[in-house]
C-alpha cells in the first residue's frame, strides 16, 4: 500500500549555513524587537497563576524539589529505623510499624526519589544541553509531574495513619496478597500511578534526545548526557512494564480473588518475583546510568579537555543497558531454580562488570589525559568513585551464587547496595547539583557548606554501612525489627546508628545551602566552570527562552571550539530568533544528523494537565477503598481532559504552512506520520505498552512451565468460535483504521469517514466476541480461566482507548482538525492499532491454540 | 520477661563492657563472642567453600579498590598533566577491558564450579522443614523410615554425613539458613525446594529465617546442631518415644491446666489426648534448647513468661496469651519443662 | 562540515537508510548476546522443569553458543572495517561531519561486540561446568 504524498511544503533554502551568512551583523533594531516578542512568548504566568507553568525550567524544578522532599522523609523513616535497631531487643516502635517503615523507605526512595528524580533532572537539563527551547511534550511533563506528586503524597501519605504497606518493596505475594488492610493496594495502585507518570517522562525524554537536538549535532558528537538519557528512557520502556503487568495481575488478585499467585490455586508466586526483578534489576542501572552521566559531564570541565573514550562510554551505557536485563535471577539465587539457570544469571552478573569499569577507566583515563583543578563537584564525584568501587566489589562477589547463598537477604546485602546507590547515585547527583546549581538558579552554592556536608555525609556513610558487611556476614538478616543481644550484632549496630546521624548532618548542611536565600549573590559568570557544552549558554540573569536563538553545531564541545557561537546565539543570529506569532516554538532535527525539518510549536501553560492529573490519580486511588463509583466516574473525566488538552492544543492545523526560521531556511510548521514528534511518542510509548501484554503473555506460558497440569485436565477452555469471531473482527478494524488512513490522505474523505464510523464498530465486535467466548469460566476457581480472563480484559481495555481514539479522530475530520492536509492524528492512531491489533491476535491465538498445542 | 532480661544482661555483660565500645578493635575481640550465627564461624562443607571463596574474593577486592582509588588520586591530585592519550588508551583497555576479564573468568569458573556442591544428594537422612508463621515444623525420616519422628525448632544432624532438606511453606515465603554450615534455600507454599548440609563440626549453631514472612520476622529462628552419628541415633531414637508421663505434683497440675485451657487443640504431645496439628510439637519439648522458636530458652521462668505473654515477646503471633494464675503458670511450665 | 544543500523533509528515512546497516550493526552485537541468553534459560528452565533429556539441550545449546559466537565476531570485524582505524588513523572522530559519524557507529559497535563476545563466553560457561539441573 503506497501512501500518498502530503501536501506539506518541504524545507526550502540553505542548510548548513555558510560562515558568510553566520557573520553577517543582525541589525540592532531587529534584534530588539525578536528579544522583546520572544521574551513575552516564554514569560512565565505571574502572580497565582505561576504552578500553571509548563515549562521545563518551571517544572523540572518542582520535580526536583519534590523528589528531594520525598527523600527527606524516607530518610527520615531510616532513622527511625536506625534507633529502633541500636540497641538489642528495643521497642522504641512496633513489629507492624518498622514494617511499614522499611517496606516505605525502599519504595519511597526507589519510585518516588530515584527514578523521578533522573526524570527531573534530565526535564531541567536536557533542552538545556541540546539548546533547545523546552521538552517538545511540556504539558506532558506537567501531567507526569502532577501525577507524581499526588500519587507520591497519597504513597508516602500513608505512613501517617499507620495504614502504609508492610510487605516490603518487592511485594512479595503470598504475604503481600493475603494482607489485610490497604497496605498492598495503597502501594499497588500508588505507584502503578507513578509508573506510569514515570513511562509518559522516558517518552517525552527520548524524543527530546532523538528529534530535538540542534541543528548539525550528529549523533556522534551529542552530549553524552543525552546518550544515557536514550539508553535509560529504553530501559525505563522495557523495565517498566514487566513490573505493570505485575501490579495488573496483582491488583486483580486482591481486588477480584483471582488466583495469580495462589498456589492453592495453580497460582505460582514465583511469577511476581520474576516480573519484579525483570523490572528490579534494570531499575538499579536506571537509577545508576543518568547519575553516571552528570560525572560524564562534570569530568571533562574538571580536567579541562574533552572525555577520553567518547564511544566507549556510549558502549558501556549501551552495553549495561542490555546486559541488565539478563540480572534478575541473581535476586533469585536462593529459591531453588536449577543450578544451571542460576549459572547463566551468574555469568551475565558478572559481564555487566566489564561495561560499567570501562566507564570509570575512561573517567580515570580523561583525568589523567587532563590538567583537573579541583572543584567541589569534583570532590564529591570522587567521594562517589570511593564508594562505589566498593559497591561494585560486593556486587562481584555477589554474582557469584554460591556466596550469595550464605549473605542474601543480610545486612551484608544492605551495605552493598547502599553502597551501590550511594557512590552510584546519591553522591554523584549532589556532584551534579553543586555543578549545575549556577545554570539552574543562576546563584553559586557554599564551598565552605559544601565541604561541610561533604565530609560529614562521607563518614557517616562509611561508618554506617561499612560495618554492616561484617553485620551481614555475622548473620544478621535484613528487615528484622529488633534481635536478641548474644549474636555479637550489638555494637555494629549502634555503630551504624551513630553513622546514620551523621549522615542526616550531612544532609541538614547540604538542604540547608540549597534553600537558603541567597538573594545578595553578586551576580555570576555565565560559565563560572568554563564548561564546553551548551547549557551554559543560558542568559544571566535568566530568560525564560532558554536560548536567544538556536545554533548551528558542528562539535562535542561547542563552547571550547566553536569561540564565535556565544556571540552569535545572542545576537539571534542562528535559528528561530523571533517569535512572530507570540507562540512559543522549538526546532525538530532528525534522528541521526539533526538536520532541521520542522518547527514545532511547543504548549503553554494551562491548568488542565492539573485537572486531568488530579482526575487520573481519583482513577488510581479510589480502588484502594473499593470505592468503584467515584474511581470510574473518574476514570472518565479525566480521559474527557485528555482529549480537551490534546484537541485543543496538538496537530491544529496552523495558519501557514511553513515559515522563515532565519539564516534562509524555511521549514514546515506541521508533520504527520514519522517526521512528526508526536508520532515517535506513540511509537516509544506502544513499545512499552507491547512489553506489558508480552509479560502477561510470558505469565501464561510461566505457568505452563511451571505447573505439571496447566491448563488443568477438563478444564473448561474459551469458546474457540468466538475467539476466531474476534481475530476476524480485530483484523478487519485494523484495514479499516489502516484504510481511513489512506483514504483520508488521498482526499477522499467521505470513505474515510466511513471507514472511522466501521472501525470502532468492528472493534467493539472484536471485544464483545473475546468477552463472550471466556464469559462461562470462573476466573476465581483457578488460574487457567484467570489469565485467559485478565488477557481479555487487557485487550478490552486497550479496545477502548483505542475506540476513542477512531472516534477523535472522526470528530476531527467532521470539525475540521484532520484533512487531507493535516492528518498527524489518523497516522497516530493506526499506528496504535498496529500494536493493539498484533496482541489482540496474539491473544486470540494463545486462548484459541493453546488448548489443542498444550 | 524481667527474667528474661536478666539472663540476656549476664550474657551482655561477659561479652560486652556495658558502655558499647565504638573502636573496630574492640569489635574484632567482639568476633570470638555469641557468634552461633556467623557465616564466618564455619563448621559445614558448603560453609567452608563459600568462606574461602569470600576471603579470597576480600583480598582481591580491597586490592583493585587501592588500586583504582589510588590511580584515581594519582592523577587528579599529584601528576596532573603528567600523561597523554596514549597511556590514557592504555588503561582504558587494559584497566577496563582485559583486566576486569582475567579476574572475572577466573572467579565465574570457581563459583560456578561450587554451585552444585550444595545439591548434591545427602547420604540417607531426610530432614523435612516447613516453614510456619513464625516458626518450623520439622520432621526426620532417615533412610527407610515410613513414618517420620516429629519436632519443632530445632534441626539436630549427624557430623560427617550430608543430609538433604525438604523445605516447604504454610502460607507464606520462608528461607530457611544455617550460617554456620552453608547457604540458605527458600521454602515456598506449594513448591518444594531441597538442598543438602554436610556438618564438619559437632556444636550448637544458630539458625534464621532470611526471607521477610511478616511482623514477628525477627523472632523465627532456630537452634541448629550437629552431633556425633552415634549420639544423633540416640538422640533420633529418644525423640520417636512418647513423652513422659508427668513426673511430680505439680507436673500433673500443669498437665491439667494444658488440658484445661485447650493447649491440645492446637499443640500434639504424644501419648497424650494433645493431637493439635496448628503449632509445633511439644512432645520433647522439655529436651529442646529454644523455646517459642528461638525466642527464649526452655527455662521454668521462660516458659510461664511465654505462655502469659506471648504477643508481646512474639507480635501477632497466633498463640494467644493466657491470663492464668501464677501458681498455674509455673504448674504449666513445670509440666512443659518435664517433656523431656 | 558537508555540502550545503536543502533538508529533505524526508530526512529521517533517508538517514536510516544511509546508516541502517550502522544501527543494525550497533545493537546486533547486543542483541545476538539476548537471544543467546534467553534461548539458554529459557530451554533449560523448559528441560529441567518437565523433565526431558538436560545432556542433549546442553550440546545443543553449545552448538547454538558456537553460532552465537560467529555471529559476533562477523559484527565486529564488520564494524571494525566501518571504523576505519588502521586507514584514518583517527580514533575519535569527534567531528560533525557525516563520514565522523559513520566512523562512530563503526567503532561504537566494534567496542559493542567485544562486550558481546565477553557476555556469550560467560553464558556459555555454565553450559560447561554444571551438569545437569541439580
Amino acid at each position: 500500500m503506497k501512501t500518498p504524498p502530503s501536501g506539506i511544503p518541504k524545507p526550502e533554502g540553505t542548510y548548513p549555513p555558510t560562515e558568510a551568512m553566520l557573520a553577517e551583523p543582525v541589525p540592532e533594531d531587529l534584534a530588539k524587537a525578536q528579544t522583546a516578542r520572544l521574551r513575552k512568548a516564554w514569560a512565565a504566568p505571574p502572580g497565582w497563576r505561576y504552578p500553571s507553568a509548563v515549562n521545563n525550567t518551571e517544572v523540572g524544578k518542582w520535580y526536583c524539589m519534590t523528589a528531594l522532599s520525598f527523600m527527606l522523609m524516607a530518610g527520615v523513616m531510616a532513622l527511625i529505623m536506625r534507633l529502633q535497631l541500636a540497641v538489642p531487643e528495643n521497642d522504641l516502635v512496633s513489629a507492624d510499624r518498622f514494617n511499614q517503615l522499611f517496606t516505605m523507605h525502599g519504595s519511597a526512595m526507589m519510585f518516588l526519589f530515584a527514578v523521578p528524580l533522573f526524570e527531573a533532572i534530565s526535564i531541567l537539563l536536557l533542552p538545556g544541553m541540546l539548546g533547545a527551547r523546552d521538552m517538545p511534550f511540556p504539558r506532558l511533563s506537567a501531567y507526569g509531574y502532577w501525577s507524581f506528586l499526588i500519587g507520591g503524597i497519597f504513597v508516602i501519605g500513608s505512613t501517617f495513619f499507620d495504614a502504609a504497606p508492610r510487605a516490603g518493596w518487592f511485594m512479595y505475594p503470598p504475604l503481600a496478597t493475603e494482607d489485610e488492610g490497604p497496605g498492598s493496594d495503597i502501594w499497588l495502585l500508588g505507584l502503578s500511578f507513578i509508573e506510569i507518570a514515570s513511562i509518559a517522562a522516558a517518552v517525552e525524554l527520548i524524543v527530546g534526545a532523538l528529534k530535538c537536538r540542534p541543528p548539525g549535532m550528529r549523533v556522534n558528537i551529542m552530549p553524552l548526557y543525552a546518550w544515557y538519557v536514550m539508553v535509560v528512557g529504553g530501559m525505563i520502556l522495557f523495565a517498566f512494564p514487566p513490573l505493570i503487568a505485575g501490579d495488573f495481575l496483582f491488583e486483580l488478585e486482591r481486588s477480584f480473588d483471582w488466583p495469580f499467585f495462589d498456589p492453592t490455586r495453580g497460582g505460582d508466586p514465583m511469577l511476581w518475583q520474576h516480573l519484579f526483578w525483570i523490572f528490579g534489576h534494570p531499575e538499579v542501572y536506571i537509577i545508576f546510568l543518568p547519575s553516571i552521566a552528570i560525572a560524564a559531564m562534570v569530568i571533562p570541565t574538571v580536567a579541562r579537555r574533552p572525555i577520553f573514550g567518547y564511544s566507549w562510554i556510549v558502549l558501556s551505557a549501551v552495553g549495561t543497558g542490555f546486559l541488565s536485563f539478563g540480572l534478575w535471577v541473581h535476586h533469585m539465587f536462593t529459591t531453588g531454580l536449577p543450578s544451571i539457570s542460576l549459572g547463566f544469571f551468574s555469568a551475565a552478573s558478572e559481564a555487566v562488570v566489564i561495561p560499567t569499569g570501562i566507564q570509570i577507566f575512561a573517567f580515570l583515563a580523561t583525568l589523567m589525559a587532563g590538567r583537573v583543578k579541583m572543584t567541589l563537584p569534583m570532590l564529591w564525584i570522587s567521594g562517589a568513585l570511593a564508594i562505589f568501587t566498593m559497591g561494585g566489589l560486593t556486587g562481584v562477589m555477589l554474582a557469584l551464587a554460591p556466596f550469595d547463598f550464605q549473605v542474601h537477604d543480610t545486612y551484608f546485602i544492605v551495605a552493598h547496595l547502599h553502597y551501590t546507590l550511594f557512590g552510584g547515585m546519591v553522591f554523584p547527583v549532589i556532584a551534579g547539583v553543586y555543578y549545575f546549581f549556577p545554570f539552574i538558579q543562576k546563584k553559586l552554592l557554599s564551598e565552605r557548606l559544601g565541604k561541610w556536608a561533604f565530609w560529614l555525609i562521607f563518614s557517616g556513610f562509611n561508618l554506617t554501612f561499612l560495618p554492616m558487611h561484617l553485620t551481614g556476614l555475622w548473620g544478621m538478616p535484613r528487615r528484622v525489627y529488633t534481635y536478641p543481644t548474644d549474636l555479637g550484632w550489638d555494637g555494629l549496630n549502634m555503630i551504624s546508628t551513630i553513622g546514620a546521624f551523621i549522615i542526616a548532618a550531612g544532609f541538614a548542611i547540604f538542604v540547608w545551602d540549597l534553600i537558603r536565600p541567597k538573594g545578595h549573590q553578586p551576580q555570576i559568570p555565565r560559565n563560572p566552570w568554563d564548561a564546553g557544552t551548551l547549557e551554559w549558554t543560558h542568559d544571566v540573569p535568566e530568560e525564560t527562552w532558554g536560548v536567544r536563538s538556536i545554533p548551528h553545531v558542528t562539535t562535542r564541545y561547542p563552547l571550547w571550539d566553536q569561540p564565535q557561537m556565544q556571540a552569535r546565539m545572542d545576537a539571534g543570529r542562528y535559528y528561530l530568533p523571533d517569535a512572530e506569532e507570540g507562540k512559543r516554538e522549538t526546532l525538530v532535527t532528525s534522528v541521526i544528523d539533526a538536520e532541521p525539518i520542522q518547527v514545532q510549536r511547543v504548549t503553554g501553560p494551562t491548568w488542565i494537565t492539573h485537572l486531568a492529573a488530579l482526575f487520573t490519580g481519583g482513577a488510581f486511588i479510589f480502588p484502594t477503598f473499593h470505592l468503584y463509583p467515584p474511581a470510574i466516574v473518574s476514570g472518565a473525566l479525566a480521559i474527557c481532559c485528555i482529549i480537551w488538552w490534546l484537541w485543543t492544543s496538538t496537530a491544529r492545523p496552523p495558519e501557514a504552512d511553513s515559515k522563515d526560521v532565519g539564516l534562509g531556511l524555511r521549514l514546515p510548521t506541521y508533520a504527520a506520520g514519522p517526521s512528526s514528534v508526536g508520532w515517535w511518542a506513540m511509537w516509544i510509548t506502544m513499545l512499552g505498552d507491547a512489553t506489558a501484554f508480552s509479560s502477561v503473555v510470558f505469565g501464561f506460558f510461566f505457568y505452563w512451565t511451571a505447573s505439571p497440569d496447566f491448563p488443568p485436565d477438563g478444564a473448561a477452555h474459551a469458546a474457540a468460535g468466538w475467539v476466531g469471531l474476534a481475530a476476524v473482527a480485530f483484523a478487519l478494524n485494523w484495514m479499516m483504521t489502516v484504510g481511513a488512513r489512506q483514504l483520508n490522505r488521498a482526499g477522499s474523505v467521505g470513505a474515510a469517514r466511513l471507514c472511522l464510523v466501521l472501525a470502532p464498530a468492528t472493534a467493539a465486535l472484536g471485544a464483545a466476541s473475546l468477552i463472550v467466548s471466556v464469559w462461562g469460566l470462573a476466573p476465581e476457581s483457578h488460574v487457567y480461566p484467570a489469565i485467559l480472563w485478565a488477557l481479555t480484559v487487557w485487550i478490552a481495555a486497550h479496545t477502548g482507548a483505542g475506540v476513542i481514539m477512531q472516534l477523535y479522530c472522526l470528530a476531527g475530520s467532521l470539525f475540521g482538525k484532520m484533512t487531507p492536509r493535516y492528518d498527524a492524528d489518523i497516522w497516530n492512531v493506526s499506528l496504535f492499532w498496529h500494536f493493539v491489533t498484533i496482541s489482540a491476535l496474539v491473544t486470540c491465538a494463545v486462548m484459541g491454540l493453546a488448548p489443542e498445542a498444550l | 520477661m524481667n527474667v528474661m532480661m536478666r539472663d540476656r544482661n549476664d550474657i551482655r555483660r561477659s561479652c560486652f563492657s556495658r558502655v558499647p565500645a565504638l573502636t573496630l578493635l574492640s569489635l574484632l575481640v567482639l568476633a570470638g563472642c555469641g557468634r552461633e550465627q556467623s557465616a564466618l564461624n564455619v563448621a559445614g562443607r558448603d560453609a567452608a567453600a563459600i568462606s574461602l571463596l569470600f576471603w579470597v574474593m576480600l583480598v582481591g577486592a580491597v586490592l583493585l579498590w587501592l588500586m583504582v582509588n589510588g590511580a584515581f588520586l594519582y592523577v587528579s591530585r599529584f601528576a596532573p598533566g603528567r600523561f597523554d592519550e596514549r597511556h590514557g588508551r592504555r588503561l582504558l583497555i587494559g584497566g577496563g577491558i582485559v583486566l576486569p576479564t582475567v579476574v572475572l573468568t577466573a572467579l565465574l569458573v570457581w563459583g560456578l564450579s561450587l554451585l552444585p556442591d550444595s545439591r548434591t544428594p545427602g547420604d540417607g537422612l531426610v530432614v523435612r522443614v516447613t516453614g510456619e508463621q513464625w516458626w518450623w515444623r520439622v520432621e526426620y525420616w532417615p533412610e527407610g523410615a515410613t513414618e517420620p519422628v516429629v519436632s519443632a525448632n530445632e534441626i539436630r544432624l549427624p557430623v560427617g554425613e550430608r543430609t538433604e532438606f525438604r523445605l516447604l511453606a504454610d502460607k507464606v515465603i520462608h528461607s530457611f539458613w544455617i550460617p554456620a554450615l552453608g547457604g540458605k534455600m527458600d521454602m515456598f507454599p506449594g513448591r518444594e525446594t531441597t538442598f543438602t548440609l554436610l556438618p564438619d563440626k559437632p556444636g550448637t549453631y544458630r539458625g534464621q529465617c532470611a526471607e521477610f514472612c511478616g511482623a514477628s520476622h525477627a523472632w523465627m529462628a532456630f537452634v541448629a546442631v550437629a552431633m556425633e552419628p552415634e549420639e544423633f541415633d540416640a538422640w533420633l531414637q529418644a525423640q520417636a518415644e512418647d513423652a513422659a508421663p508427668p513426673a511430680d505434683d505439680a507436673a500433673r497440675r500443669g498437665q491439667a491446666v494444658f488440658r484445661d485451657e485447650g493447649c491440645g487443640a492446637c499443640h500434639t504431645v504424644r501419648g497424650t489426648d494433645a493431637v493439635g496439628q496448628v503449632g509445633p510439637d511439644l512432645t520433647h519439648i522439655g529436651s529442646r534448647l529454644s523455646l517459642g522458636a528461638g525466642r527464649a530458652r526452655v527455662t521454668l521462668d521462660d516458659l510461664a513468661t511465654w505462655v502469659a505473654h506471648t504477643d508481646a515477646l512474639k507480635p501477632e503471633v497466633r498463640m494467644p496469651s493466657y491470663d492464668l494464675g501464677e501458681d498455674e503458670l509455673r504448674d504449666l511450665a513445670h509440666y512443659l519443662k518435664g517433656l523431656r | 562540515m558537508t555540502e550545503e544543500r536543502t533538508p529533505d523533509r524526508r530526512e529521517d528515512q533517508k538517514e536510516f537508510a544511509e546508516e541502517e546497516a550502522s544501527l543494525l550493526k550497533i545493537t546486533l552485537g547486543p542483541l545476538i548476546w539476548a537471544a543467546h541468553f534467553v534461548v539458554c534459560y529459557g530451554l533449560v528452565a523448559v528441560t529441567c522443569a518437565k523433565g526431558w533429556d538436560i545432556g542433549a539441550v546442553r550440546i545443543g545449546l553449545g552448538g547454538l553458543s558456537a553460532l552465537a559466537l560467529a555471529g559476533v565476531l562477523w559484527v565486529g570485524w564488520a564494524a571494525w572495517r566501518q571504523w576505519g582505524v588502521t586507514t584514518t588513523g583517527d580514533r575519535v572522530n569527534r567531528l560533525g561531519s557525516a563520514e565522523d559519524r559513520h566512523h562512530f557507529l563503526g567503532h561504537a559497535a566494534f567496542l559493542l561486540s567485544i562486550i558481546s563476545l565477553i557476555g556469550v563466553v560467560f553464558v556459555s560457561l555454565p553450559l560447561v561446568l554444571i551438569g545437569g539441573c541439580q
